[in-house]
């Protein structure tokens, strides 16, 4: 068609262009014409099949993006790649980043500035060879939930497949080892799985309090117990140094760094602990009363300080003794509210108050 | 007034004054104000014996009468009041107090007051006095004027007070034969104690010093001599009051020795001696004092020096438990004592001590965690606490449901479906004061029963020790022989000996517990009355 053009300019005697180049131009528009019609009608893939001719003809652009990605391993966003191909109509730049979306060589990450564009991990690509869509789509679920994990029975929800599909596809990503299951302490029956190389969460794993999902409480008491003395050694100290009062005050506190460095040196604990955990622990000590804080600014960088505050505990004393009622059987006695005199319990035939008499 | 208080007054009233006076006050507690005529025919008492018990709860301030509220003219009703009853469980404290603060004179005094009710000047003394050289060796006598001085001095501290004359009771201050100067003063000072007191006083002690020569010798006598002394018509009571006052400051000072030491407590003392008088007895702290002032009121004995006491100034002031406040920064920084804050504390204190007691140091750890941090779900609670999910819900469903630990739902949607509503544990410190306040009257009124119940088993055994103390007694002022002694004395087996060694073991334990209770029940009382004037 375009050697019977070119010879026809030719022979009106106008300006007259290379075949070639008359060729090109009209493959461009026909090509135009054919990828707006697909895309209207929503089946790029089609017009990919019949035109691209193994993107001899042309290629659905993508492939920029691709490179794109390469270059920003930590993803680019909608802007960036508008700055860089400015050719691109928006609507095919949408398409192109679909496209390479439903091909899985493309990640979509939410951020604060928006959407960012990921390639994804070749790995992980590579790994997932020889697997199915349905692997696919599990593994990319697991992959979602990170370091939480995510339990099956959510992972039924999210991808619609059939339980014992489902359990198939994650003994076999297991037996791979793409991924683990790692037990909850929030529910002991619970498994929740998340990628092979992952480090679990704290709130699946109870962080440094937990020893296989159990509540380590003995553990805690002993810490407890340990930061209370160490706080009211110091405090005694304090109290002995015959110092005016308000130094005595101030030396008996103690930063909490000051408190982590003593229970890391006395190495009662196995796991490292963070000054956060010995912070929780400090925090129980309040809770029984045992201990004040306050928070005083830091000069930045002193060793403790955190944000240019720091944490100073101290021991304290009870304000009273035990008071007068829980001193008497009846303040403790697990059958009160039912005792009644001339009734089944009454004070009269007390057994509690028959022992408390006798002691 | 609740089924607990009547209980324990019907209880105290039975020991104090008796069966049938018990029986009349319980039934004026239970149906509130009636007429003699209705007592009578509600409780089946004759008449006589009501008008009786009537005479020893108004004599002892238990019991108010007032003209009837139908129509002018209409029978005189009587009322009586859970609070003053109950203040006859306090009664060995106010006793305490006084025997601490004046010695055995100012004890005695107290405990003549707060047995008779209501007593005249000159007879109280005479009383005491004559108490007094009973106990002192032969020869020896007490002098009516240090017994009058110490009375005085008890006036001035405002630890006595003068009954308000009666009204409509017939009695007018005026009315009696007195002295020419005595009925002006009730007059001119209808409702006021204090200030006739020191005319009063100079008086009395005049007249009894004036008798001392002829009366003195045959003190030990205790005979009622008709002769007038110048006060008649003029009573006094026990100003229960003031007595509160005291025990307050005395909680709060021994609060502040605990908390921070003992020269802190010697501060607050202090601040708190100071401002006795200024201070009226419902304010919310007390009034500014300067740091010039405290230290000049300072004992010298302390020996604290003046930046020293400022700085114990700021740490009391920097402590949590809030128990100095800082006023204002002139003369050297003023500072109030935070009284109800003091007693607020003081009460979450109790309760949080009560919890630890009772449910073990870990329920204490969620109640004052829950206390600080006021709402929780009960995940965080956990976290917070550090405690495995299993016991912490044990322990909190266990505090809820002895109603130490409220539960405030806060529903998404207004179906309140379980999965979308917030459950958030709380803890509401008065009611819960409240509620404990209640559980103490019940275990007051238990103590008393099994006190009760204890000398009823061994009344057999009791009396037989009784009947033969007093044959030994009569057989030694007759002089008799050591072994027609020691036979009386063998009538008692070992085993009955032993048994009443315990029984006399268990009845002072009781009894102590009945004061250790009494402290609690002070401290919750005068928190929640506190928050009420507040």
């Amino acid at each position: 068609m375009s050697i019977y053009l070119t010879r026809r300019d030719r022979l009106q005697g106008g300006p007259t262009l290379d075949p070639v180049t008359l060729w090109r131009y009209n493959v461009k528009a026909r090509l135009r014409l054919e990828f707006c019609f697909h895309r209207v009608t929503g089946n790029t893939d089609v017009f990919e099949q019949q035109w691209a001719h193994e993107e001899l003809l042309c290629r659905v652009t993508g492939g920029e993006i691709k490179e794109l990605c390469q270059q920003f391993p930590h993803g680019i966003t909608d802007q960036v790649i508008q700055n860089d191909m400015p050719h691109l109509e928006p609507q095919q730049r949408a398409m192109a980043i679909n496209k390479l979306l439903s091909l899985g060589q493309l990640d979509l990450l939410r951020n604060s500035s928006g959407l960012l564009y990921r390639m994804k991990d070749m790995q992980s690509t590579s790994k997932m060879k020889g697997s199915d869509n349905q692997e696919k789509l599990v593994y990319q679920i697991i992959e979602d939930a990170g370091n939480k994990g995510i339990w099956s029975r959510d992972i039924r929800f999210k991808s619609n497949l059939p339980l014992t599909e489902i359990n198939k596809i994650l003994k076999n990503l297991e037996s791979k080892k793409l991924i683990k299951a790692v037990k909850s302490v929030a529910a002991s029956k619970k498994k929740v799985y998340m990628l092979y190389n992952l480090q679990p969460d704290r709130s699946v794993t109870g962080g440094a309090w937990y020893s296989d999902q159990d509540f380590e409480s003995e553990f805690v008491e002993v810490l407890n117990q340990q930061c209370f003395k160490f706080l009211q050694s110091k405090a005694e100290a304090a109290r002995d140094s015959k110092q005016s009062p308000m130094v005595q005050r101030n030396s008996s506190f103690a930063t909490s760094h000051e408190v982590w460095k003593y229970i890391c040196e006395l190495g009662i604990s196995k796991v490292d602990l963070s000054m956060d955990d010995i912070e929780t622990i400090l925090n129980t000590l309040i809770y029984d009363g045992k201990v004040e804080m306050t928070v005083i600014a830091a000069k930045e960088g002193t060793v403790g300080s955190v944000d240019g505050q720091m944490k100073l505990y101290r021991g304290v004393n009870p304000v009273i003794q035990p008071t007068g009622v829980v001193r008497t059987p009846c303040g403790l006695c697990p059958v009160f509210e039912d005792c009644h005199e001339g009734g089944e319990i009454s004070p009269s035939n007390c057994i509690y108050m028959t022992e408390w008499l006798d002691f | 007034m609740t089924a607990q208080e009547v209980r324990l007054c019907g209880l105290l009233l039975q020991e104090h004054f008796g069966e049938v006076v018990a029986k009349v006050g319980t039934h004026l507690l239970k149906s509130g104000a009636q007429n003699l005529r209705t007592i009578i025919h509600e409780t089946g008492i004759s008449l006589d014996l009501v008008k009786k018990s009537l005479c020893v709860l108004v004599q002892h301030g238990t019991c108010v009468f007032s003209s009837g509220r139908k129509a002018p003219g209409s029978p005189t009703e009587y009322r009586t009041s859970c609070d003053r009853i109950l203040r006859i469980l306090r009664y060995p404290r106010y006793i305490y107090t006084a025997k601490t603060l004046y010695g055995d004179t100012g004890e005695l005094i107290i405990e003549e007051l707060l047995q008779r009710g209501d007593m005249t000047m000159s007879s109280t003394v005479k009383t005491v006095a004559d108490r007094l050289t009973q106990n002192m060796e032969e020869g020896r006598s007490m002098d009516y004027s240090e017994v009058s001085s110490a009375f005085s001095k008890l006036v001035e501290t405002h630890f006595l007070q003068r009954c308000p004359p009666m009204a409509g009771a017939g009695t007018k201050d005026s009315g009696t034969p007195a002295t020419p100067a005595t009925p002006a003063i009730p007059e001119s000072f209808p409702d006021c104690y204090r200030v006739p007191h020191v005319t009063l006083i100079g008086r009395g002690k005049r007249r009894l010093s004036n008798e001392d020569g002829e009366d003195q010798r045959n003190a030990k006598k205790t005979k009622m001599d008709s002769e007038t002394h110048g006060d008649e018509g003029i009573y006094w009571q026990v100003n229960f009051e003031r007595f509160h006052l005291h025990f307050r400051d005395q909680a709060i000072i021994s609060a502040v020795a605990n908390k921070l030491d003992q020269t802190s407590s010697e501060i607050v003392r202090t601040m708190l001696r100071m401002s006795e008088v200024t201070t009226s007895p419902t304010a919310t702290c007390t009034k500014p004092l300067s740091a010039n002032e405290i230290f000049r009121s300072l004992p010298s004995s302390y020996n604290i020096p003046r930046p020293i006491l400022d700085q114990y100034l700021t740490l009391l002031v920097d402590d949590p438990m809030e128990f100095v406040g800082k006023a204002g920064e002139s003369g050297g920084g003023m500072y109030v004592v935070n009284l109800h804050k003091a007693l607020a504390n003081l009460a979450r204190a109790t309760l949080e001590s009560v919890v630890q007691e009772r449910f073990g140091s870990r329920s204490a750890r969620i109640f004052r965690l829950l206390l600080r941090k006021r709402h929780l779900e009960q995940k965080q609670v956990e976290d917070f606490a550090m405690i495995p999910a299993k016991e912490a819900k044990d322990m909190l469903y266990t505090l809820l449901s002895q109603n130490l630990v409220q539960l405030q739902e806060i529903p998404k949607t207004p179906d309140y479906a379980p999965s979308r509503t917030f459950y958030l544990y709380t803890v509401n410190q008065l009611p819960t004061a409240r509620m404990l306040l209640q559980n103490c009257y019940k275990t007051v009124a238990n103590l008393i029963e099994r006190r009760l119940f204890e000398s009823k088993e061994s009344k057999r055994l009791l009396e037989k020790s009784q009947r033969i103390e007093a044959i030994l007694a009569s057989l030694q002022a007759s002089g008799a022989e050591p072994e027609q002694l020691t036979e009386v004395e063998e009538m008692i087996t070992a085993p009955e000996k032993q048994q009443l060694e315990a029984l006399r073991l268990h009845i002072n334990k009781l009894d102590s517990a009945e004061n250790q209770v009494d402290e609690t029940i002070f401290l919750l009382e005068s928190y929640v009355n506190s928050t009420a004037t507040s």
